[in-house]
């Protein structure tokens, strides 16, 4: 089972003032805030870090019919920053979770898996339109948007 | 006689009610779900609220009725009727 998750840089900064007080408290576990802090661009991490959880969210959530708003339960434990690629991984309740991120200007992409290492994954990367809903007809294990962008991974 | 504290408990309820309107009103992307809103809505699969703006209706729940809403109570707050059951319980608690 695959998770993915994107995250549209422009709406990310029209919808979320994650400066706000109290906001990374409740989203990220003190190690994260620490990566946060120290990043040469802490709005990137914070996008970044929360991807992760999402995606690993979407793995975890479907395999333990599980529905909750935990972010501090899903981990980011590991994180390797080269470029526009971040190789990381997320626990939950003892799972580990594996993750690539892809890093534009634009929008952070983030794939998660339960396979070390990961199995062959093809990614479709397109414009968002609601009305439009072809895309499942060509059967993504993942399917995620977020303002402009649709994100569809296949297995 | 039973029935006066009774009135007031669903009154209670339904100011928080609209009291949490306003509060979602400003992450929802669904503005008929949002018009219609009720115990049952769903912040997530009916209001559509993105997930990252799921924490600014907590820290707005906190600030509104000034309480301090838990990790192990955020993880069920996803509709409103568990909103509204956090906020009577962190109300009650004060």
């Amino acid at each position: 089972m695959i998770g993915n998750d994107i995250v549209d840089l422009r709406q990310a900064a029209l919808e979320s003032n994650w400066r706000r007080k109290g906001y990374l408290n409740k989203l990220f576990t003190k190690n994260e805030q620490q990566w946060i802090l120290e990043a040469s661009n802490p709005g990137q991490m914070v996008w970044l870090l929360w991807s992760m959880k999402e995606a690993a969210y979407k793995i975890y959530s479907r395999r333990k019919t599980w529905r909750a708003f935990a972010p501090l339960k899903l981990i980011c434990k590991t994180l390797e920053i080269k470029e526009e690629l971040a190789i990381g991984s997320v626990e939950c309740e003892s799972h580990t979770f594996f993750s690539q991120t892809m890093l534009t200007a634009q929008f952070i992409h983030t794939i998660a898996t339960e396979q070390h290492p990961m199995q062959a994954i093809t990614v479709k990367i397109t414009g968002y339109n609601p009305t439009d809903t072809s895309y499942r007809n060509t059967d993504p294990a993942t399917v995620s948007h977020h303002g402009r962008y649709l994100a569809l991974a296949y297995v | 006689m039973i029935a006066i504290p009774f009135q007031k408990e669903n009154m209670d309820r339904s100011s928080i009610l609209s009291k949490l309107k306003v509060i979602v009103a400003n992450y929802s992307h669904d503005k008929d779900a949002l018009e219609y809103l009720s115990e049952s809505t769903d912040f997530i699969k009916d209001l559509k609220i993105n997930s990252a703006n799921l924490v600014d209706v907590v820290l707005d729940v906190e600030e509104e009725f000034d309480i301090e809403i838990d990790n192990l109570a955020m993880e069920r707050m996803l509709n409103v009727s568990a909103a509204i059951e956090i906020i009577t319980d962190k109300l009650k608690a004060k």
